[in-house]
């Protein structure tokens, strides 16, 4: 339980950065999109109970505050959350740039199931390819740039909760 | 091998079953958890609000007492005016009172003025919403209009206990009744796709045919007061294409919005006064 509160604080911390980033940044018409870095570091280490009570916290904290039905992003963050563990054994997750490679693979499937969503707000979609790609092209970068550090900050803050997820063995083999 | 294929399959019939239990979780638990949800993430955007206003308010004293003066003096000049501006309004006000009594018409609805500081911008490629530093301890209204100095910026879309969510006019989920400036036929307009890098667009429909617009000599559009939640006569963009649509009954354009509203700092909610 410890955990899932220490670990929803650091949520809220990204989740408070990113809003006050892209209200800086909307004079530009750019907005960045964080969900992979939400669900990466619970889908790679904590059970699945743990992680999906984080993506659904996380997808909440999306969800307020826009004219989606409530509960969008937690569904989807979930989602991301039981892929990533389906395929987590396979994966060196203690390796960072594995561990980066799979946010920024996560992200990109939320976006577009976000998107896929969305879409049905717009009366013509079509014309909206370029800022939609921009947004994505953006949101990667900067997800490329701050994931180690929002990483390590968490498993910081994990360790000094004296909650750290448990380390666990590498790659499991098959014949 | 039927097991490990249940064992492969086990997580996806969790989430299976976390889809299911979400649809059936009923509604007044989901809108509790979302105003919870809410009213949590509410003290950060207005803490960080506070903090910039903080830095304007440090980078403003930065100037000097020249700067001050004449700022003063300009100050007092546009104080002068809009004095003269108030008592022209109050005569034609006053006129407006007597020629509906005098003709037995229904009086206009009212509306109380509120400014409000944006607490935080939140505009992406699917929706343009602001949060107000105003909710419900203000007695702000779901629906009610909100503008600026250049014209028309939303709709409020949710009330909280003391922020707002507003829809702005560049956010496709957002529809008002408008007319071309000077003219009292009704179109519809709608926020539109909008562009990285570029200033908020709009779409008008149902264009009369003989109104025509380019970028040379663009369209003002004005809201028609139509519908009950807009005042008449409130600026929203300029007409900058028009082309026939394909039942060809009408018109369909496109409207450029005020590039200000992508760095909104204040705006003024409407609030409709009540009868009583």
């Amino acid at each position: 339980m410890r955990r899932t509160i220490v670990f929803f604080f650091t949520q809220f911390l990204l989740w408070g950065l990113v809003s006050q980033v892209n209200h800086e940044l909307t004079p530009w018409g750019i907005a960045l999109f964080m969900g992979g870095l939400f669900v990466g570091f619970s889908a790679l280490h904590f059970e699945r109970r743990e992680a999906l009570i984080g993506a659904f916290a996380a997808g909440f904290l999306h969800d307020v505050g826009t004219p989606l039905p409530f509960g969008t992003h937690a569904v989807v963050f979930a989602t991301a959350v039981i892929f990533i563990q389906h395929v987590r054994h396979r994966l060196n997750r203690h390796e960072g740039l594995i561990t980066v490679m799979v946010i920024l693979i996560a992200n990109l499937g939320l976006f577009l199931a976000v998107s896929a969503v969305a879409v049905r707000l717009l009366p013509d979609a079509g014309g909206l390819t370029s800022r939609v790609f921009s947004d994505l092209i953006a949101s990667q970068l900067t997800l490329a740039l701050v994931a180690p550090w929002f990483l390590a900050l968490q498993a910081k803050a994990l360790e000094i909760a004296g909650v750290a997820a448990p380390a666990e063995p590498g790659p499991r083999s098959y014949p | 091998m039927p097991h490990r294929s249940f064992h492969a399959s086990r997580p996806f019939l969790i989430l299976g079953l976390l889809l299911a239990g979400w649809l059936l979780v009923p509604t007044l638990v989901k809108r509790v958890l979302g105003i919870s949800f809410f009213e949590l993430q509410a003290p950060v955007s207005v803490a960080a609000s506070h903090v910039r206003d903080l830095q304007d308010f440090w980078s403003l004293r930065t100037r000097t007492r020249h700067d001050l003066i004449a700022a003063g003096r300009d100050l007092a000049r546009l104080n002068a005016s809009y004095e003269v501006t108030l008592q022209q309004t109050e005569t034609l006000r006053r006129e407006v009172a007597r020629l509906e009594a005098l003709l037995r018409i229904p009086t206009l609805p009212g509306y109380r003025s509120e400014p409000a500081r944006v607490a935080r911008r939140d505009f992406n490629a699917w929706w343009q919403r602001l949060t107000i530093r105003k909710g419900r301890n203000y007695g702000i209204t779901v629906g009610s209009p909100v503008i600026f100095s250049g014209g028309v910026v939303g709709k409020v879309a949710e009330v909280h206990a003391y922020t707002a969510v507003v829809d702005l006019i560049s956010s496709p989920t957002l529809r008002i009744a408008a007319t071309l400036e000077g003219d009292s036929r009704p179109l519809s307009f709608q926020g539109g796709n909008n562009p990285a890098f570029g200033p908020a667009r709009g779409i008008v429909d149902y264009v009369p045919t003989d109104a025509s617009a380019s970028e040379v000599m663009p369209r003002r559009i004005v809201t028609s007061g139509l519908g009950g939640v807009f005042p008449a006569g409130l600026f929203i963009g300029e007409i900058t294409r028009l082309e026939t649509s394909t039942d060809g009954l009408f018109k369909t354009g496109e409207v450029r919005l005020d590039s200000r509203l992508a760095e909104l700092t204040e705006v003024t909610v409407l609030v409709p006064e009540r009868a009583d």
